[in-house]
């Protein structure tokens, strides 16, 4: 702590102080203007309350959200990651319709706003994705059942399932173009020289890329995948507009009942935070620990 | 020549496929009418999907988190009385009628008022409720106004896109300033800010705010302004949804049920304590 204030010139301190001084007139200046009483009491019960039912704390609204959050960004993340490795590999094919298909569905994705993708797979091609494979009816007979734990710890409320899925599907879509971006970048940067010994030991193309050309890309790639990841989390708050059960859709419910307005938010944005910063740096610990 | 002949004699045949054909297709689509009724899905699946979207006092959520309101207990009875399961899908505001069209839920029952516009993409039942609207506003910037002070260019409303109280205030105050938010709390802040002269809302809500901000807000008048009524959405091109909706409403208006739930949501405060109101 010594160390690090005697690091500190006299010019930083001003800094601080002023950084300090304009907060707290911004912070005057909203108090002032904002006509709102806080209720910052009533959050506790919104994340988690007393059951007199079952006699045990349950999560209530904000919980139960930021629970399908992470619920939506591990299957996503994981699909987007399978879909992105293979977009990747399809980018440096040598084969020119697949090299020109892939470029041609990342440049789509990429191109367009998500809030645009997702309502345009949500509207017209999740309903008939869920119809044809009978999804729906099959979620509800498992709703129904007495023992449902696994489905429910995995899953949520299995009536709430076609829209979880969806959500999942038009996020990892979305989240894969990126993926396979970085991915393609990965592969390129492995070096012409293994390539060829590769080949020199006589593997065909499909033992190269998954013996020799993957794991060294993959190694490459890791600390932007992860910072893709911690993207994809906070993207996943669009897909409340199609009314998945997740943390913003829960908040903008919990406002319009209650008018808690700004601690509903302020809470919400802490969780995002909470998530995605022990995320990072969790993530900048692995990649020391591989370095050293 | 014998190409004409072969002509004449292939219409002739189609027109003869067609005689005999069309009586067939009539039947078949009236048939096919009744079987793609969501009605007949409905009783198929056993369950009705109501869509909803949280709207203080038509749906809220209550301090345990689960919902509550007037929708919730129409859809209750609605459900029961057709013997079926209920299940309440909340969706966004924004897209919820694009969800109804593509077939995410059955109806909605969301105080959702009947304008022109929407009647074009979604049908509409007869109304359910007859919201009872009235104006909340910041004591300080409407001082001495009466009702025709509203309807000025210089006065500014806010409220939610797309709700009851949009229209109402459109249609009472052309002349006036309309802002539109997302959300009903939104429109509220503004004119508590002061960035709004006013907001309207069903009671009791207007109330319960101004009691809640009472050196801020009010309600300037005692009398209610009546809307058009709020109906059930449901797809077009379902005349057996049409005629099983329009006689549930009729015969719980007759009965007496659905006035004594509106009385309890809208006039009476004994549900204030389930939700975080004050």
């Amino acid at each position: 702590m010594r160390k690090t204030l005697k690091k500190l010139h006299w010019l930083d301190f001003v800094l601080i102080v002023l950084i300090g001084v304009f907060i707290a007139v911004v912070w005057v200046r909203i108090d002032g203007a904002l006509n709102y009483k806080w209720r910052w009491d009533r959050i506790p019960n919104y994340i988690l309350r007393w059951s007199e039912k079952d006699g045990a704390w349950v999560s209530n609204l904000l919980l139960q959200g930021f629970i399908t959050t992470i619920r939506i960004s591990i299957y996503s993340g994981i699909l987007a990651l399978i879909l992105g490795v293979i977009l990747g590999i399809s980018r440096v094919s040598n084969n020119l319709t697949v090299r020109m298909l892939a470029r041609t569905y990342l440049e789509f994705l990429r191109n367009i706003p998500p809030i645009v993708v997702i309502f345009i797979f949500y509207f017209f091609l999740s309903e008939q994705l869920i119809a044809a494979l009978n999804i729906e009816s099959w979620a509800r007979g498992i709703s129904r059942q007495e023992d449902n734990g696994i489905w429910t710890f995995f899953f949520g409320d299995m009536r709430r399932f076609p829209a979880l899925i969806s959500g999942v599907i038009v996020l990892a879509l979305f989240e894969s173009a990126f993926v396979g971006e970085i991915v393609r970048a990965g592969l390129q940067s492995v070096d012409k020289g293994q390539h060829e010994a590769a080949l020199s030991i006589g593997m065909g193309p499909l033992n190269k890329l998954w013996f020799i050309i993957l794991p060294q890309a993959v190694q490459k790639v890791l600390p932007p995948l992860a910072n893709q990841f911690i993207t994809l989390i906070k993207d996943s708050a669009i897909i409340s507009l199609i009314s998945v059960q997740e943390l913003t859709f829960k908040t903008v419910e919990l406002v319009a009942s209650t008018r808690m307005i700004f601690e509903a938010w302020i809470t919400t944005a802490a969780f995002y935070f909470l998530l995605c910063f022990s995320l990072s740096l969790l993530f900048r610990r692995l990649e020391r620990s591989k370095k050293y | 020549m014998k190409l004409t002949r072969r002509l004449f004699g292939a219409a002739l045949g189609l027109v003869a496929a067609a005689a005999i054909a069309l009586p067939t297709s009539a039947q078949q689509t009236r048939q096919a009418v009744s079987s793609d009724s969501v009605i007949e899905t409905i009783k198929e699946r056993g369950v009705i999907k109501i869509g909803l979207s949280i709207f203080k006092p038509w749906s809220m959520r209550d301090l345990e988190g689960e919902l509550i309101g007037f929708e919730l207990d129409v859809g209750r009875k609605l459900a029961e009385d057709m013997g079926v399961e209920v299940e309440f899908i909340p969706t966004s505001w924004d897209g919820i009628i694009p969800a109804l069209v593509s077939g995410k839920f059955d109806v909605i029952i969301s105080g959702m008022s009947i304008t022109a516009q929407r009647n074009l993409t979604v049908n509409f039942s007869d109304p359910y409720a007859y919201s009872g609207m009235t104006v909340l506003a910041n004591t300080a910037m409407t001082n001495g106004f009466t009702l025709e002070d509203y309807n000025k260019p210089e006065v500014t409303f806010a409220a939610r896109r797309g709700a009851t109280p949009a229209t109402v205030i459109a249609a009472m105050f052309p002349e006036a300033n309309l802002l539109l938010f997302d959300e009903d709390g939104a429109a509220t802040q503004e004119v508590l800010n002061g960035n709004a002269h006013a907001t309207m809302a069903s009671e009791p809500t207007p109330s319960t705010e101004a009691r809640r901000y009472s050196d801020t807000l009010s309600v300037p008048f005692s009398q209610t302004f009546l809307a058009t009524g709020e109906s059930f959405a449901y797809r077009k091109g379902d005349p057996d949804a049409s005629n099983f909706f329009n006689n549930w409403i009729g015969v719980n208006w007759a009965s007496g049920w659905l006035e004594e739930r509106n009385d309890y949501w809208f006039r009476g405060q004994e549900w204030a304590d389930k939700v975080a109101a004050e």
